[in-house]
């Protein structure tokens, strides 16, 4: 084991070494994250401040930023929920229901990109103004809105001060470039490292439960194969971090639907085909993170699977969903897609590690929540 | 063991007390082929592996360690590689052809095809590496390592360790298997003591390959690694039906024999063979 520690004080001692090549950035900042986890990459034009970070979650919690003032950022991601909304998709300001079920925020800022499938939204800052100003599905309907959104802002005295003191070079300017880089900036603080897995790893060998242990090592084994796209610091093979070269990329097909034979999805949402027009891409979904999964019901992009072990039994057991329906498991899943066999104590294992994965410290972290709930500072 | 670390601007060397012979710069060169054909994501090459598979790339990644130079004599000289911060680590690097586009979307941008570093001055006729992470570096937190290890497409969690090899190659695509041939190659049977302990000595299966030229010219030859010729003799359409996909490294993996053998590793019972997939080719 000192053997071990030594290697994890080399590997340890090569990042940071590496960590100060890029450019600094932040160098003030403190990020609320253990000293082991690797620092989130942050834009060279958005450099990370206090400042921001508490602008920035007063807007995600601000009403003001939809149409009829009906709803926040916080509206499909609550964070007791780990920042998702227990809908299967939700409903924008107009009632009419969107396609795509509430991605969790849980340590986004460690993302290569955004959204269930656009390889094209490479920040924060560009994901934002999706929510606020799409058309199809309409979000939160700001289109055609932002002079009186920023004028309503404006308006405040508390956001003028915050503004100021987050902006200070744009002489606390308030612009969809300056709201879009608070609140990217919040949402890259809402960092979850406290599960009991990250426990045990870190030497609590009791915040596993046996079962748990037993679900850990079928869900790293070659049986399920989870671990190909669930994998890395936050399961999921998308992912960029200080230190990393380049960022990676994951987005599969996981066999959820063969609506013709020949893998076809829903006509409404084909995943990342949508976006790269490529045949090759139907129904390819960025992989989400599994940290705190058993917050985020229900489950897959379209939110069409209730719970963790309908996932396990019902989808990835059965080659994908499509597997059990007349027209057979899709012949566009991704490779690793190969179906198994669990006992039902097996699949009460993968659950059980599945639940080590939530992070009461993070659903519970006052400095996440809503600034307007509480009259103290 | 020379080891530098850039801090802040501030380059600290560690250097040996004595006076330093003088050294020479090395640049060795990999080139990757199907068939002779040049590899590349999203063209489709026919012909490979036992059923003539028609197949396009998806990934082709593998670590090269220990890397040395041999002398006329034969004698091993180490390569001292220049420590980047992306592709090389201590003595370890990161052979990347993948882009990152077209078939080979989940990669990442980057690619490598060269090994550099630095050899006492001398003359040198022969080539010598290790296909593998070694030991040392090979269950080390993967989350956290250093680049190149924190490559995510190279975590190899089932065995608490890295890929050595990532080859992946899209097939017809067929409704009764999933659509492609994964082939892993890492060390296997690595005794742990339980869910998330490390191993603490060598695994039963090291599975790294040691690719041997004795004559080889670094400044004009180059390192051919050929995927027809590591998946030729694999039923790439209809792969032996265990429980995993494509070779996984697994004892008893039928799919596993014939590129085993090509890269000359021992095998469920087969004795360690000289290697077939790297050959020495000009540079062009």
């Amino acid at each position: 084991m000192t053997l071990r520690r030594t290697f994890r004080a080399l590997a340890a001692f090569g990042s940071l070494a590496f960590i100060t090549l890029l450019p600094a950035g932040s160098p003030d900042f403190k990020w609320p994250k253990p000293e082991w986890v690797p620092v989130p990459v942050v834009p060279e034009d958005n450099p990370i401040t206090d400042a921001k970070v508490q602008l920035g979650r007063y807007l995600f919690y601000d009403q003001r930023l939809s149409r009829d003032g009906s709803m926040s950022c916080a509206t499909c991601h609550q964070q007791a929920r780990g920042f998702t909304d227990g809908q299967p998709v939700h409903a924008g300001v107009d009632g009419s229901l969107g396609i795509r079920n509430a991605m969790a925020l849980t340590n986004v800022g460690f993302l290569s990109s955004f959204t269930w499938a656009n390889p094209k939204v490479t920040t924060l800052e560009k994901q934002v103004m999706i929510p606020l100003f799409s058309d199809h599905p309409l979000e939160m309907g700001m289109q055609g809105r932002e002079k009186q959104l920023i004028e309503e802002l404006g308006r405040d005295d508390s956001y003028r001060q915050m503004f100021t003191e987050a902006f200070p070079t744009q002489k606390g300017e308030i612009s969809l470039d300056t709201i879009a880089k608070a609140i990217a900036c919040f949402e890259r603080t809402l960092l979850s490292f406290n599960s009991p897995y990250d426990r045990f790893l870190r030497g609590d060998k009791d915040a596993l439960s046996a079962s748990a242990r037993r679900g850990g090592s079928l869900f790293f084994g070659e049986r399920l194969e989870c671990y190909h796209c669930h994998g890395g610091l936050n399961f999921t093979d998308n992912n960029i971090q200080q230190g990393q070269a380049f960022p990676e990329y994951g987005f599969h097909n996981t066999g959820l639907y063969n609506e013709d034979g020949n893998g076809a999805y829903k006509k409404w949402d084909h995943g990342l085909r949508d976006v790269t027009d490529r045949a090759d891409d139907e129904g390819r979904f960025r992989t989400p993170t599994l940290r705190n999964v058993a917050l985020s019901a229900p489950y897959m992009h379209d939110g069409s699977i209730a719970t963790l072990e309908d996932v396990v039994r019902k989808h990835y057991a059965l080659m994908g969903r499509a597997g059990s329906t007349p027209d057979g498991p899709s012949p566009l899943r991704d490779q690793y897609v190969i179906g198994f066999n669990l006992a039902d104590s097996e699949v009460e294992d993968v659950v059980a590690f599945l639940n080590s994965l939530t992070d009461e410290d993070f659903i519970r972290n006052p400095s996440f929540s809503d600034p307007r709930t509480k009259k103290s500072k | 063991m020379k080891a530098r670390f850039i801090v802040s601007g501030v380059v600290f060397a560690v250097v040996p007390c004595v006076a330093q012979p003088p050294v020479q710069k090395v640049r060795i060169v990999f080139n990757a082929q199907v068939a002779g054909r040049p590899f590349a994501c999203g063209a489709t090459y026919d012909n490979v592996g036992s059923s003539h598979a028609q197949v396009t790339p998806l990934d082709l990644r593998f670590f090269v360690s220990h890397t040395e130079l041999l002398t006329p004599d034969g004698a091993a000289v180490a390569l001292s590689l220049d420590q980047d911060g992306i592709w090389q680590y201590r003595n370890l690097a990161l052979l990347d052809f993948e882009d990152g586009t077209a078939s080979c979307l989940n990669g990442n941008a980057g690619i490598n095809n060269q090994i550099l570093g630095t050899v006492p001055a001398g003359r040198y006729t022969g080539l010598r590496f290790q296909l593998g992470v070694p030991f040392e570096l090979d269950h080390i937190p993967a989350a956290t390592a250093p680049s190149p290890l924190n490559t995510t497409a190279m975590f190899w969690s089932w065995q608490d360790g890295f890929k050595f090899l990532r080859v992946e190659v899209a097939t017809v695509a067929s409704s009764h298997h999933a659509n492609g041939f994964p082939l892993h190659v890492g060390s296997t049977g690595c005794a742990v003591l339980g869910f998330g302990d490390a191993p603490a000595e060598e695994c039963a299966h090291p599975n790294r390959a040691t690719v041997y030229f004795r004559i080889f010219d670094v400044d004009h030859d180059t390192v051919v690694f050929d995927l027809a010729r590591l998946l030729a003799g694999v039923d790439l359409e209809s792969p032996s039906p265990v429980h995993s996909p494509g070779c996984m490294s697994f004892s008893g993996a039928a799919a596993c024999v014939a590129p085993m053998r090509a890269l000359g590793l021992p095998f469920d019972g087969a004795p360690a063979t000289e290697q077939s997939v790297f050959t020495r080719g000009a540079r062009h």
